[in-house]
């Protein structure tokens, strides 16, 4: 569903302060089961589950038939308390990681970070725990009165443990870097009109236009179904 | 800019008199044909969307080119990306032809039966050929539901020409973009309407769509998005 940044309460452990290393890197089919997880944790917040019929098998076949930015797409938002390794995502020719250290008083204490961890991560490098923290996902939109590509942000997500840090923000950000670097137009995306928070953080944090007078249209299900039997 | 209604039918056709007969009485019909866009069509999809942004009064936002057209368009397979579906009419059933034929998309004709004859003033501008003359046009493209974890289409634009609104055009070319969506298997087909166009809505809900009044569009572009070309 729409893009959302929420400011939710954190659950921190209160230590000592500790550097977070963050990495925003393109997402490919390994990453499947962390993004079945992330959507229906999406579906949970935003009180739809009933809607939820997502499964690992149909990500897999309709996600990454396509090279990036051609077709969807998405980021991985990665933590690690460690500097992130040399690695194939680093090299990776479609797109270069993002990466950022933030300084936190107090360590993030995420209960879920054994399922979230990134497949493999270990064998990377001895001793990193690289965990998923949250993702984007977006595909080209056209603006016809430009004649020029845009993007439209589908999903963004940040798991609970790590709002209120920036990272819906650097997410965000990344997409609309990369639709500079292509040369795109816009970066459009929806969001709820009572959600006036984030209304307003879209307006003067990321310098967004919200349309006022616009509603969204949807055919689906038997409706749509019915269509096709002519 | 998003999808621009063509305007809902009337609830019931209303006979209007007329001093004068038709020519002849196969002038009351009219042949209607949906087919795939090629790059020849490019003068015309320019032209559409002028009249578009002019209907929407904002033709200050209007910077389509030609050649912005023609270079990003046409670059995928149909369907895969920008997509184009063209609206002809003509007074004559249309021929077996390359768009009849076309592998990927075989055109879909219907005959329309008018209550008065069409006057087009500018038939010359859109003319395809002696017969037919373009009338509207929809551009949609692939979209994706995480939910469903399935495609679907968003149709950016459908639009009608003004003396062709009103005779179901706009809807055909939506149940067209619809039958499209599933025989791919797609699970939705997604627009967005002006709230203030309440028989738009209207038209659209009783096509089967729902319509959320409760989201909001954002959008990042010009300099606020140029902002973040530098990095972060």
């Amino acid at each position: 569903m729409a893009a959302k940044i929420s400011n939710g309460r954190n659950h921190i452990a209160a230590t000592n302060s500790s550097s977070m290393f963050i990495r925003i890197r393109l997402g490919n089919i390994s990453d499947v089961p962390h993004i079945h997880k992330l959507i229906y944790q999406m579906a949970v917040f935003e009180r739809f589950p009933h809607l939820f019929e997502a499964t690992e098998e149909s990500l897999a076949a309709t996600l990454f038939n396509s090279p990036p930015f051609q077709s969807v797409t998405c980021f991985m938002l990665e933590v690690s308390q460690h500097p992130f390794p040399q690695d194939k995502h680093s090299l990776n020719p479609n797109y270069k990681p993002t990466t950022k250290t933030l300084d936190l008083e107090e360590p993030i204490n995420d209960p879920d970070s054994i399922v979230f961890k990134t497949v493999g991560s270990n064998s990377d490098f001895d001793g990193h725990d690289i965990v998923v923290a949250g993702w984007v996902i977006f595909f080209p939109n056209y603006p016809t009165f430009l004649a020029k590509q845009g993007f439209y942000v589908e999903d963004l997500f940040v798991r609970e443990f790590y709002r209120g840090k920036g990272f819906g923000k650097m997410l965000l950000s990344a997409v609309a870097t990369q639709a500079v670097k292509m040369g795109f137009c816009r970066v459009d995306w929806i969001c709820l009109k009572w959600n006036q928070k984030a209304i307003k953080f879209y307006e003067d944090v990321i310098g967004a236009e919200v349309m006022k007078e616009w509603g969204v249209c949807r055919l689906a299900g038997k409706a749509l179904e019915a269509y096709g039997e002519k | 800019m998003a999808a621009a209604a063509a305007g809902p039918p009337p609830p019931t056709p209303t006979p209007i008199p007329s001093m004068t007969l038709p020519e002849n009485p196969a002038a009351n019909s009219i042949f209607v044909r949906i087919r795939l866009a090629v790059p020849t069509d490019v003068p015309h999809i320019h032209k559409l969307i002028h009249q578009m942004a002019v209907f929407e009064r904002l033709t200050h936002l209007f910077e389509a080119t030609q050649e912005n057209l023609t270079t990003t368009l046409f670059n995928s397979p149909p369907f895969k990306s920008f997509t184009v579906f063209i609206l002809e009419v003509s007074r004559l059933p249309f021929p077996n032809d390359q768009h009849s034929v076309n592998p990927n998309y075989p055109s879909v004709t219907q005959m329309v039966n008018l209550d008065t004859n069409i006057e087009d003033p500018e038939a010359h501008n859109f003319q395809v050929d002696s017969d037919v003359v373009v009338a509207g046009f929809t551009l949609f493209f692939p979209n994706y539901s995480t939910f469903l974890a399935k495609p679907g289409f968003y149709i950016e634009d459908i639009f009608v020409r003004e003396c062709y609104r009103r005779k179901g055009l706009g809807k055909m070319l939506l149940s067209a973009v619809a039958a499209q969506a599933v025989k791919m298997g797609y699970g939705r087909v997604e627009w967005c309407v002006l709230d203030w166009n309440i028989s738009a809505i209207k038209f659209y809900e009783e096509m089967g769509a729902q319509v959320f009044q409760e989201w909001r569009i954002c959008r990042l572009t010009g300099d606020a998005l140029n902002g973040y070309g530098g990095g972060n």
